[in-house]
């Protein structure tokens, strides 16, 4: 017999009682969509990360050389944490070893930044600047683009010009009807003029480009740096992967030599890439993954039990109508397979109101945060199969007692 | 009487139930000869075990001992799938509670036998639709059960039997559930389906009706008390 008869009727029976079928199919509900809205959200986030993120804070093939680590991970002891903070702040001597180690084709820039309580034009102020004071190269290097205006050159740095580039927010607060270009700017007490614009980033890192003024490294140096010296962070660019993890060794070995560091002693530095970052997601998202499945099975399974009980119920209801199938000529594989078409019918709609309530809940995570939802297909396939298996694991013993039912027994029922 | 092919045979035909520490002696050894278009009336008291004859040559139930050959197969021993098999093609068995499916249409209760002899969608409704205008029920197919009259109801489970042409109608008291003028409009039917060449067997306690049938197998506890012949007054056809 067909088995889209037991489809037929289960959708029928669904669509009959709805109430009874909302609660009946309540676990399948709750655990696909959760199961789809994490997906969603860790897909979303794993492709903003994997692209936007690790693309534009450290850059392609990009890695600097910081005092210690900045972001933390979680993963991170105690006793390395502290020994780190005694590591000594890099300074300009260190710049010129780094940039004595690479070949002279690939960018190595460095740069000091602090957070500035705000930047004022005339009477309008904004808060919430990041001043950044970068080696000429730095922007290129970051992968800031300049839109309009130039970047910062030689000459800037050479004579500590009090030149900037600035970030759109920033413009869109203190410019928002005109071209910012050799205007001036007050940061603090110092007037800066604006010589150009970078490209608008947006998403939730593109604060940091977004919100930032660049001023050259000697200016900033000059006029907001405590020490003459020291530097934040050195970054190298080389053009390719093969070169990255080169160019790392070499800058590594000629710190530590420049540091007299033996062997087997740790590096007094640290080396950031975009894996640093990339690694505090991953653990996030690592944890997300092992904890939802749990979680996910837990409710499949009571959502299962439940169809279980509601298709006992139902072969219970309907012994006679059993009967008369047999009587006129059903074998138990047809009404075994009437029975788990009807369960898997009723789980696969759960599964379906889960998927759509998932996207829908992804959705809307992607309306109030800055995260972006992306239902990938073979989430939507994993989700119809759990549907599916929940459907034939709850509806196989219902099933089975349906199908040996004794003919003549069954028909004498009422 | 004609030497024709039989059909059904039984031979110490036995049926017993325990209940408890008693034991029902339901059927105790029958034995009987059913030759295609034959038609049976079987009579007897009530508890003298018709219906359980029935359900033994309808392969609803399995004897408790004996052997029941149908059409040249020994039924007794048969695997489950083989007697849904025999219940699907060879036998029609019509109820008197009609045992229609409520929630389908008339023209859907008729086609599930073919559902299950897996014949094509296109092909069920057509002989379904054939079956249901042989039981003069042409105008109501898209009714359900509870739409139609007790006779209209039992015409669509006689369609149902008839649906895959089976060797043998069975039919236990089918118009015991039905007032006498549609009682008669039904025996009709049977008459001209035995006068098309279909074998009945036909469980009743109406004497006129069994005035109908080519013979009368009178049952009483569990035993055949008579077989008794006149066919001097009905022909059949073939
Ligand atoms: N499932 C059962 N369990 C126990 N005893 C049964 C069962 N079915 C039938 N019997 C007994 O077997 C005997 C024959 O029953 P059966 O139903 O064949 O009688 P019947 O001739 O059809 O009676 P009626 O005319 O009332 O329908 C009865 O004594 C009945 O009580
Ligand atoms: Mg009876």
């Amino acid at each position: 017999m067909n088995p889209l008869e037991g489809v037929v009727l289960a959708l029928q029976q669904v669509w009959a009682h709805k109430l009874k079928s909302a609660f009946t199919l309540l676990g399948v509900v709750i655990g696909v969509t959760f199961l789809i809205a994490v997906i969603t959200i860790v897909e979303g986030m794993n492709r903003y990360v994997e692209e936007d993120v690790a693309g534009t804070l450290a850059g392609v093939n990009t890695f600097t050389v910081v005092r210690r680590r900045r972001v933390v991970t979680g993963n991170e002891q105690d006793d390395a944490r502290r020994r780190a903070a005694r590591n000594p702040q890099l300074t300009l001597r260190d710049v010129e070893i780094v940039q004595g180690a690479v070949p002279e084709a690939w960018l190595v820039s460095f740069y000091e930044d602090r957070g500035l309580p705000d930047v004022r034009r005339g009477d309008e102020r904004r808060t919430n600047v990041r001043l950044v004071g970068g080696s000429p190269d730095y922007a290129e290097l970051q992968g800031w683009t300049v839109e309009t205006g130039r970047g910062l050159s030689e000459l800037d740095e050479r004579r500590g010009l009090r030149n900037a580039v600035i970030g759109s927010d920033i413009i869109e607060s203190l410019f928002p009807n005109e071209s910012p270009i050799d205007k001036e700017l007050r940061l603090g007490a110092h007037r800066f003029r604006v010589v150009g614009t970078f490209e608008r980033q947006g998403g939730m890192l593109g604060g940091f480009r977004d919100a930032a003024i660049l001023i050259p490294f000697s200016a900033y140096r000059q006029r907001f740096s405590r020490s003459k010296n020291e530097v934040d962070a050195i970054s190298v660019k080389t053009r390719t992967e093969d070169e990255f993890v080169e160019a790392q060794q070499a800058v590594e070995a000629a710190l530590r030599s420049d540091r007299r560091l033996r062997p087997g002693e740790e590096n007094t530095f640290h080396f950031e890439t975009s894996d640093d970052i990339l690694g505090t997601w991953r653990t996030i998202s690592r944890i997300l993954m092992t904890a939802v499945p749990g979680l996910v099975l837990i409710s499949l399974v009571v959502g299962g039990i439940v169809i279980m009980n509601i298709m006992l119920l139902s072969v219970a209801g309907r012994i006679k109508e059993i009967g008369v199938r047999k009587a006129i000529g059903a074998r138990r594989r047809d009404i075994l397979l009437q029975f788990l078409a009807e369960a898997s019918t009723l789980s696969l709609v759960g599964a379906g109101v889960g998927i759509l309530l998932g996207i829908g809940l992804a959705t809307l995570v992607e309306r109030i945060s800055p995260l972006p939802a992306a239902v990938p297909a073979w989430a939507i396939f994993v989700a119809l199969t759990i549907g599916l298996t929940v459907g034939i694991a709850s509806g196989i013993y219902p099933a089975w007692k349906a199908a040996v039912q004794d003919p003549i027994v069954a028909l004498r029922s009422e | 009487m004609d030497k024709k092919e039989v059909i059904i045979q039984t031979r110490g035909l036995r049926k017993e139930y325990e209940m408890g520490s008693e034991t029902v002696y339901a059927l105790r050894g029958v034995d009987v000869d059913i030759r295609r278009n034959e038609y049976i009336a079987v009579m007897g008291p009530s508890g003298s075990g018709k219906s359980t004859l029935m359900n033994l040559v309808g392969c609803l139930d399995t004897p408790t001992a004996g052997e029941y050959t149908l059409n040249g197969v020994a039924v007794q021993g048969l695997e489950d799938d083989e007697l849904a098999r025999i219940r699907n093609r060879e036998i029609g068995f019509v109820f008197q509670t009609f045992n229609l499916l409520p929630r389908a249409t008339a023209l859907h209760n008729v086609e599930l036998p073919l559902i299950y002899a897996g014949i094509s969608a296109k092909e069920r409704s057509r002989r379904a639709e054939v079956a249901l205008e042989r039981t003069g029920l042409a105008d109501r197919m898209d009714h359900k059960p509870n739409e139609l009259s007790g006779g209209q109801r039992q015409r669509v489970a006689i369609a149902r039997a008839l649906v895959n042409e089976p060797s043998i109608l069975l039919a236990d008291e089918p118009t015991g559930n039905l007032d006498s003028v549609t009682s008669a409009d039904i025996m009709h039917v049977f008459d001209e389906l035995h006068q098309e060449g279909q074998t009945i067997i036909m469980v009743t306690h109406e004497p006129d009706i069994s005035e109908r049938a080519q013979r009368v197998i009178t049952l009483r506890d569990g035993m055949i008390e008579s077989h008794d012949a006149k066919l001097e007054h009905r022909p059949f056809g073939v």
